[in-house]
């Protein structure tokens, strides 16, 4: 069993403390908030850690000389106001939340190992629910976060031989998986990756890999009825797909997990 | 006292000491920032009588944590002002759901005391800036609340271990990066990461502040 992205996931929420402090660098400020966006749990944390500091700050309380005042409410009076946000959530927030495309609150549930793979994920689901009917992507991201929130969810990841990475999130309570990919080589027109679930009777087809955008992002892709003992694998096939493998895999994924 | 001061200051600032064993959930901090809270809506609607109340009641927390962290005098003022104004221009978007409402102003007021060195950092400056815990203390004010709220707090730093202590009074009050905080401390990265985060848990769970 691995978990490739844990010390990954791990390293950010740490960060919590040295950013409430302000105490990272500008871009290490803006990726955390990036992960705060989609983080309930780190939210309520550096919620938590800014009473804190807030309290370091009101003990260092000097007395302000007096002329500030007078110079602080007159130029206050002549200075135009904000409007107030129109959005229930403040606009940056809801920028990043439509980008991330999930609720925040199940990719937290699933606990730290998980959560990287779950962002990646939710940056999936956006792609793939675009090339979609919205109710079928709906149904798709109720099984995702199913298997995402189960509590036998485990996570595998492995280097595909050709470039990129395979990952699966599986949970064997939900006879279901969900596989992404990321960093593929891109693949001559004519042909396509596709996935297969292969078990002792042979291996049966579970769909053509799209990569798209920024990091060739592959999935969700979400596999159903699962049977004990099956491997998940990638092969290069014509691009019309093949009902059976043509090529030998290019990563392969036993589903069994670690422990068994 | 502070102007006009913060009249009712040292009442809540006994409560919270009553209310410390039990990290009071109700107590004195929230009551005290739900206050400030409702004069943050009303400055909001541009009430610049609340902008007043709003002023007496951070000004002086505003300046300590920005002089703290900036130093030079000069600077700091204008460093104030800015927050400040800020307070009065975006309180609209003060949102209480994330937090107090005296912790929203000193987010900003932290965030833009070190934004000012950071960006401003020569080499030079730096080394003017002494970075020391002790130093931020050493110019609070006399005003009642301060002292029990400073005494409260000391009582809580030292009830962290040493290095995670020096890691969060040098980032917070020296607004050092953590990896100037390694490099101060000659600690490694990671440490310094983890020891401020552990050392923020502690202290908020000993001043039992309210999420």
């Amino acid at each position: 069993m691995r978990f490739r992205r844990d010390s990954q996931a791990v390293s950010v929420h740490t960060l919590a403390g040295a950013y409430t402090m302000d105490a990272v660098s500008q871009a290490e400020r803006a990726r955390f908030e990036r992960h705060l966006a989609g983080c309930d749990a780190c939210r309520q944390e550096v919620r938590g850690l800014r009473e804190a500091t807030a309290a370091l700050g009101a003990a260092a309380a000097v007395r302000p000389p007096d002329a500030l005042r007078d110079k602080v409410l007159r130029t206050a009076a002549q200075t135009r106001q904000v409007p107030p946000a129109l959005s229930e959530v403040p606009a940056p927030r809801a920028r990043d939340r439509r980008r991330l495309g999930w609720r925040p609150r199940i990719t937290v549930a699933v606990g730290g190992a998980l959560a990287a793979v779950g962002v990646a994920v939710a940056a999936g689901v956006v792609t793939y629910g675009m090339q979609n009917r919205l109710d079928q992507a709906q149904g798709r991201d109720l099984t995702v976060a199913a298997v995402l929130t189960a509590s036998d969810a485990r996570m595998m990841s492995a280097p595909v031989s050709t470039g990129g990475t395979a990952t699966v999130v599986m949970s064997h309570r939900e006879h279901a998986l969900v596989f992404t990919a990321a960093h593929l080589r891109s693949l001559p027109a004519a042909e396509r990756y596709e996935l297969w679930l292969i078990g002792p009777a042979g291996a049966r087809p579970a769909g053509m890999i799209t990569a798209s955008g920024r990091g060739r992002m592959v999935g969700p892709m979400v596999l159903s009825g699962l049977s004990a003992g099956e491997r998940i694998g990638i092969t290069v096939e014509p691009a019309g797909g093949s009902p059976r493998p043509t090529s030998p895999p290019v990563v392969m994924l036993s589903l069994a997990g670690g422990s068994r | 006292m502070t102007g006009s001061g913060r009249a009712p200051g040292g009442e809540p600032a006994e409560r919270r000491e009553a209310g410390r064993p039990e990290p009071g959930r109700q107590a004195g901090p929230r009551r005290a920032s739900d206050e400030l809270g409702a004069l943050l809506a009303r400055v909001a609607l541009g009430d610049e009588e609340a902008y007043a109340a709003v002023y007496d009641r951070t000004a002086g927390q505003v300046l300590g944590v920005v002089r703290a962290v900036v130093r030079d005098p000069a600077q700091s003022e204008e460093v104030v002002q800015e927050v400040l104004l800020d307070v009065w221009r975006s309180a609209s978007r003060f949102d209480a759901e994330l937090g107090s409402a005296s912790a929203w102003v000193m987010t900003l007021a932290h965030r833009r005391a070190v934004d000012r060195v950071r960006s401003e950092q020569k080499a030079a400056e730096r080394e003017r800036r002494v970075p020391s815990s002790a130093t931020a203390y050493d110019e609070v004010a006399e005003a009642v609340e301060a002292r029990l709220e400073r005494e409260r707090v000391r009582r809580c730093l030292a009830s962290l271990t040493e290095l995670q202590r020096e890691s969060v009074t040098l980032a917070y009050y020296g607004g050092y990066t953590y990896r100037e905080v390694a490099e101060l401390l000659g600690v490694a990265i990671g440490t310094v990461k983890t020891r401020m985060r552990d050392g923020l848990i502690r202290l908020r769970d000993c001043l039992g502040v309210d999420a």
